[in-house]
């Protein structure tokens, strides 16, 4: 009987675990889980919280209402004053067609579910603003972004724009876009729209890069050989490799190419012979260290751009399509805009952010962004050598177009080959080279070349987004 | 020392009615317009509560009456949810409670005096397993198991009362502390959980074993036995897993419901947004959404009441429920032979496991099998054989202070 009780004992104390077990458990669970689990599209309580909440509004970075809900009669309407440039950015909220860009990515701050503290929420209720969902500032620049979606007139591109001092974005423009107010009468022409403009190319699209991608050749050849600087490469105009044949553009004579001219012109051969110099292990981590390969922790949807490792052995083909931004490489516009941001910021890779700050009914304010310390993925010296030669490409290579009278802007173009007919145009750049304000990047699909094409779009965001500087 | 416990077991009791007064108060209020309807539930209740523990407290002498305290505190929350949730299904299980009550009275004093009977316990174990057969052979199938069976406008699920012949059985056959063959006793409890896989009850079939481990080691105090048994089960789970659709549902349900759930995430994802909406303090009484939770008033009547009352409510009856297993352990140990200790040990577990069984399914800390919150869920024969098998213990804890008191 001794014994008896002794094992019942034991059994006890694995219940008390297993019952302690439950309710730490669930602990855990209202702690940690609750918010996910809330702000799931999947859970249908949102639209019960849609009914009784006034969903927050979403202002740009100077106070411009960009998402509202109004009310006419007994009816909320939930309104967008930016129209069609805003359109793949904001997104949409409604019930018959769910939810899209930040409408859905912000749901559940613009609901006011994620407030969790009792006290606020019992102050809430004393003060009668519980009905209210929380507002959001973004960093965006509204004018900015309408001047950079007109450029675009109708054509399929996009366009990113950052602050390379803190990774603020700036514009981030899909086109054709679309107006989200009065979705039901527009649905079905804008689900069936060949040029999709539900998708928000910005962030969505991946695209080869093309010449564009030569800034991160360059930069893994010159930190790991840096004597190419000083170089000579001579180029019959095309490279044969494996078979394949790969030329460089109409207008490049054969002959001599310093680093300087290869890169002014966007010479494919020379750029190749580099690549083949720095090799594909370098290439391929420079590309990583670019923020390639890794999933974009930030405040709203990424798609990941991609380089996949080139095999070591037999991978020649491969490696001399990387080095000039073709073959397997696909890279979002707003991955492009980081790329012209590591340089104009003298090697610092940081992440771009589209929320300012969020403001409860309450007035308190909660800041999205989480500081991190930038990440130094290029040493300075490297940076400024590449933003002298990209300065030079608009100055007198083939990013002229983008060139602005008395303000040095520092660019690289291209003209990325693809599946769908003409090449699609890019360019990179940021200006002031001196003291860099904004970085952009810009595709605009199928339009032929980068310095005509994508070049005057960056060049008109530049200088609007700079005078509005010096008017403020 | 009895007064002052009696005066906190009356104060208990009271409070418990007045819970349910205000409860469906509550409810009352939800309805547009007023009605009453939800008070005369309370009224109801209570009165059979209070004739409850008034015969309890004065036919059955030397009996623990914070058991009858605790498990009407539970039925109550579970009508209040039923009722919230539909009140038809309240009207007939509030009907289950009172015929609970009363078969928890009967139980107690029958086994007061049967415990001096020596059955053989073959007798039990035969009793379970044409328990457990019946409705394989005519039996209907329901929510995925076929463990019911229909008998005009009633349905009743056997393995409820296997669960205590089964205790029974192993109580009795290991009353001695010895085993007489390991191969013979491991192909008894083998048969048993066998024939609960083939009506596809995996919940059952763990803890009929489960159980049964429980009271082996106990009796035998073999570790090697306990430790045996646990992998044997690690291994069949193993196996279920490669060789039965049904099981590898379940498990991938639990391991990434989101993986899918429109399909086999569905009910546990429904599950979990309603315990995240109750977050700590619950949306109040009526302010939820049980009709979006599958099976609420069954499998699922743990979320539908954390949603309404949040982790602090969820939380006090996870320990309301600790301390109904605590009360059946310390009967067990107070228990004079070490039958009566088996019995109450194997009920006390059998309770202790299922609890933990559902409240840890639906909350995803471990796979979900379908089997009943005690006192909680809807149905007459979890309610009524729940109450037969706390009738049990308070006999047995019965039956040990009547021969102190006569010694």
């Amino acid at each position: 009987m001794d014994r008896l009780k002794k094992n019942t004992k034991i059994i006890f104390g694995i219940f008390c675990g297993l019952f302690v077990s439950l309710i730490i458990y669930l602990s855990y669970f209202t702690a940690y889980e609750r918010d996910r689990l809330i702000q799931s599209s999947y859970n249908r309580r949102l639209w019960e919280q849609e009914d009784k909440v006034l969903r927050g509004t979403i202002y740009d970075a100077r106070g411009r209402p960009l998402a509202d809900t109004v009310i006419e009669g007994n009816v909320k309407k939930r309104i967008y004053p930016g129209g069609e440039a805003f359109g793949p950015l904001i997104g949409y909220s409604d019930r018959r067609f769910g939810r899209a860009g930040l409408e859905d990515a912000l749901n559940g701050e613009l609901l006011g579910v994620t407030e969790k503290d009792p006290m606020v929420l019992l102050r809430q209720k004393i003060l009668g603003v519980a009905d209210r969902g929380n507002d959001v500032y973004l960093t965006i620049d509204s004018q900015l972004q309408s001047t950079a979606y007109s450029l675009f007139r109708g054509r399929r591109g996009a366009l990113a724009a950052l602050d390379p001092n803190t990774g603020a974005v700036l514009a981030l423009v899909s086109s054709p876009g679309y107006d989200a107010s009065n979705l039901q009468n527009k649905w079905d022409g804008l689900l069936n729209n060949p040029d999709k403009p539900l998708i928000n190319r910005a962030t969505q699209g991946l695209y080869p890069p093309g010449s564009a991608f030569k800034i991160i050749t360059l930069a893994a050849a010159l930190c790991s050989h840096p004597e190419i600087e000083k170089k000579i490469y001579y180029t019959p105009g095309y490279v044969k490799i494996n078979g394949r044949i790969i030329r460089d553009y109409e207008n490049l004579w054969p002959g001599d190419y310093d680093l300087n001219t290869a890169f002014r012109y966007s010479s494919n051969t020379v750029f190749i012979q580099i690549g083949q110099e720095a090799g594909a292990d370098n290439l391929f981590s420079m590309a990583e260290a670019f923020g390639f390969n890794a999933n974009l922790d930030t405040d709203i949807p990424v798609a990941t751009s991609t380089m996949p490792r080139p095999p070591s052995l037999g991978g020649d083909v491969e490696l001399a399509e990387d080095s000039i931004g073709q073959g397997k490489i696909l890279a979002t516009p707003l991955q492009m805009a980081r790329v012209a941001l590591v340089i104009a910021s003298g090697g610092r890779l940081v992440t771009p952010y589209v929320i300012q700050k969020i403001v409860t009914p309450l007035g308190l304010e909660k800041s999205m962004h989480k500081a991190e310390a930038p990440r130094i993925v290029l040493e300075k010296t490297v940076a400024d050598k590449i933003k002298a030669l990209m300065v030079d490409v608009v100055k007198s290579g083939t990013g002229k177009p983008a060139n602005i009278n008395g303000i040095t802007v520092a660019g690289k173009t291209g003209s990325a080959e693809n599946p769908h007919g003409k090449t699609h145009a890019w360019f990179v750049g940021f200006a002031p080279a001196e003291d860099p304000k904004i970085a952009v990047a810009a595709v605009v699909e199928n339009a032929g070349g980068g310095g005509a094409n994508a070049g005057p779009i960056v060049r008109e965001v530049m200088l609007k987004y700079l005078n509005s500087l010096q008017n403020k | 020392m009895e007064l002052k416990m009696e005066a906190i077991y009356n104060k208990t009791i009271s409070a418990t009615a007045l819970i349910g007064f205000i409860a469906f108060f509550l409810l009352s209020l939800k309805t547009v317009p007023f009605s009453p309807a939800p008070l005369y539930g309370a009224i109801a209740f209570s009165t059979i509560m209070f004739a409850g523990y008034f015969l309890t407290n004065h036919i059955l002498y030397g009996q623990d009456p914070a058991l009858f305290i605790l498990s009407s505190f539970i039925s109550q929350l579970g009508l209040i949810m039923l009722y919230r949730i539909n009140p038809a299904a309240f009207s007939k299980q509030i009907n289950w409670y009172a015929l609970g009550v009363l078969a928890y009275i009967l139980s107690s004093a029958i086994i007061k005096y049967w415990v001096k009977v020596k059955i053989n316990p073959y007798f039990f174990l035969a009793a379970t397993l044409v328990l457990l057969a019946m409705p394989l052979l005519f039996g209907v199938e329901r929510g995925g198991s076929r463990s019911w069976i229909q008998l005009a406008n009633y349905s009743f699920q056997p393995s409820e009362l296997a669960k205590i012949t089964f205790v029974l059985f192993l109580a009795e056959k290991l009353r001695s502390g010895k085993i007489e063959s390991i191969l013979r006793l491991s192909g008894e409890i083998l048969a048993v959980t066998i024939l609960l896989m083939m009506a596809r009850d995996l919940g059952g079939a763990m803890l009929f074993y489960m159980t049964a481990l429980a009271i082996v080691f106990a009796a035998t105090s073999r570790m090697d036995i306990a430790a045996a048994g646990l992998a044997a089960a690690g291994t069949a789970a193993v196996f279920g897993y490669y060789l039965f659709g049904h099981v590898r549902i379940r498990v991938e349900a639990w391991l990434n419901p989101w993986q899918d759930v429109p399909g086999r995430g569905y009910q546990i994802v429904q599950s979990l947004f309603a315990i995240a909406q109750g977050g700590f303090f619950g949306t109040g009484l009526g302010m939820g959404h049980p009709e979006y939770i599958p099976a609420v008033a069954t499998d699922f009547i743990f979320s539908g009441f954390s949603e309404e009352f949040g982790f602090m409510g969820a939380a006090a009856l996870i320990v309301v429920y600790f301390l109904l297993v605590y009360r059946g352990i310390k009967i067990s140990l107070s228990a004079k032979e070490s039958f009566l200790a088996l019995a109450a040990l194997g009920i006390a577990t059998m309770f202790g496991l299922q609890i933990f069984t559902i409240i840890g399914g639906v909350i995803k800390l471990i796979p979900m099998t379908g089997v009943t919150l005690p006192f909680m869920s809807y149905g007459g024969s979890s309610m009524v054989m729940s109450f037969i098998s706390l009738g049990i213990l308070n006999g047995i804890r019965q039956s040990g202070r009547g021969e102190e008191d006569d010694g």
